[in-house]
């Protein structure tokens, strides 16, 4: 393979691969910031606690997409 | 935003920058002064303005605030009810110096990516992050130690209840995640919004420059002027968007040094 075709081979798996890292975050903010609105929904008054609740799970969360795009960066 | 007017003339519309480094490392401003770049002034900026907020805010404080005041104390209302006192609990109070001047550096710095004319983000450079999240671990080791002694370390390594079988397990996997892996993910967090969002906003407002740049001196048709046009109205939301992760990551960075004091001074929690 000339050298041409392997960078953007491997542009393209860059891609893929951040593409793929994104996936189970994507669905952990989810799942965490719906059962957050409905606990929110459920106590108005503890809204405040689980918004800062919310917030820490969402950075940790986030953290492996992030990973992942830095990496893509990098590759 | 330069990238598109560096290149050649005779191919103005398909221009890529080698490499996404381009946006983010600058030519000194004085060619006789090597360490002078954009990035160095900004960081001494967003320092300046920092402490120019507080201090002229705060210097005639009256009964009832001007508009200056009123920002300054509803910036250190902000950090010390809602994370120190709310987060690290009893004796937070303590740390509310050193919370709240991370918070405003971080987000000035942040802020820059949104301030037109200068729209670059100090904090997309590691350094800045990197250095932030290590004072933050050696606070937090420090602070442990002070609060617990030589035993903060068996605490690290075991939280209480752990079964006997499990300890050497659960004492790696601590060990690790609680010295390597948090000011890692401390610092790659905020490095890596403030780059994506940089990237995302050179891209599509470049993007739509470059086009309706070329429609108006003829090289483009009318059409790529209609595709500028799309990626400008989408660039323009997501430059609102990035006011609010410059925000939010400042406060986000600042709420998990609050966390990570108090598992230091509170371990019973």
């Amino acid at each position: 393979m000339d050298q041409a075709a392997a960078e953007a081979l491997k542009g393209a798996l860059a891609v893929i691969g951040y593409g793929l890292a994104a996936i189970g975050p994507g669905l952990g903010i989810g799942v965490l910031a719906g059962n957050a609105v409905q606990a929110m929904a459920r106590q108005p008054e503890a809204a405040g606690m689980v918004r800062t609740t919310m917030f820490l799970g969402i950075a940790f969360t986030e953290a492996l997409a992030l990973i992942g795009f830095v990496l893509f960066f990098l590759a | 935003m330069i990238l598109a007017f560096e290149c050649d003339a005779e191919n103005v519309a398909m221009c890529a920058p080698d490499d996404v480094s381009v946006l983010f490392e600058f030519h000194p401003i004085f060619e006789s002064i090597p360490w002078l770049t954009r990035t160095h002034f900004l960081i001494v900026l967003a320092a300046l303005l920092a402490i120019g907020l507080m201090y002229f805010g705060l210097r005639k404080r009256r009964l009832v605030p001007g508009k200056f005041q009123l920002v300054a104390e509803s910036a250190f209302n902000f950090v010390d009810q809602g994370i120190a006192k709310d987060v690290i609990g009893k004796g937070g109070e303590r740390y509310t110096p050193y919370l709240l001047s991370i918070f405003l550096f971080i987000l000035f710095g942040n802020m820059f990516e949104v301030t037109p004319l200068v729209n670059f983000p100090v904090t997309s450079r590691m350094a800045i992050p990197a250095f932030l999240a290590i004072v933050t671990w050696f606070i937090f080791v420090i602070a442990g130690i002070a609060k617990q002694g030589l035993g903060y370390f068996g605490h690290l390594l075991w939280p209480p209840g752990v079964p006997v079988g499990l300890k050497p397990l659960v004492g790696i996997i601590e060990f690790i995640s609680t010295i390597f892996v948090r000011p890692f993910s401390l610092a790659v967090r905020l490095f890596a919004n403030l780059v994506a969002g940089h990237v995302m906003l050179s891209l599509l407002l470049g993007t739509a420059g470059i086009f309706v740049w070329g429609f108006i001196q003829g090289d483009l048709g009318f059409g790529k002027a209609l595709t500028g046009g799309a990626w400008f109205i989408l660039g323009v939301g997501i430059f609102v968007f990035e006011i609010l992760v410059a925000f939010l990551q400042a406060y986000i960075f600042t709420l998990l040094s609050a966390v990570y004091i108090q598992t230091s001074v509170h371990p019973e929690h």
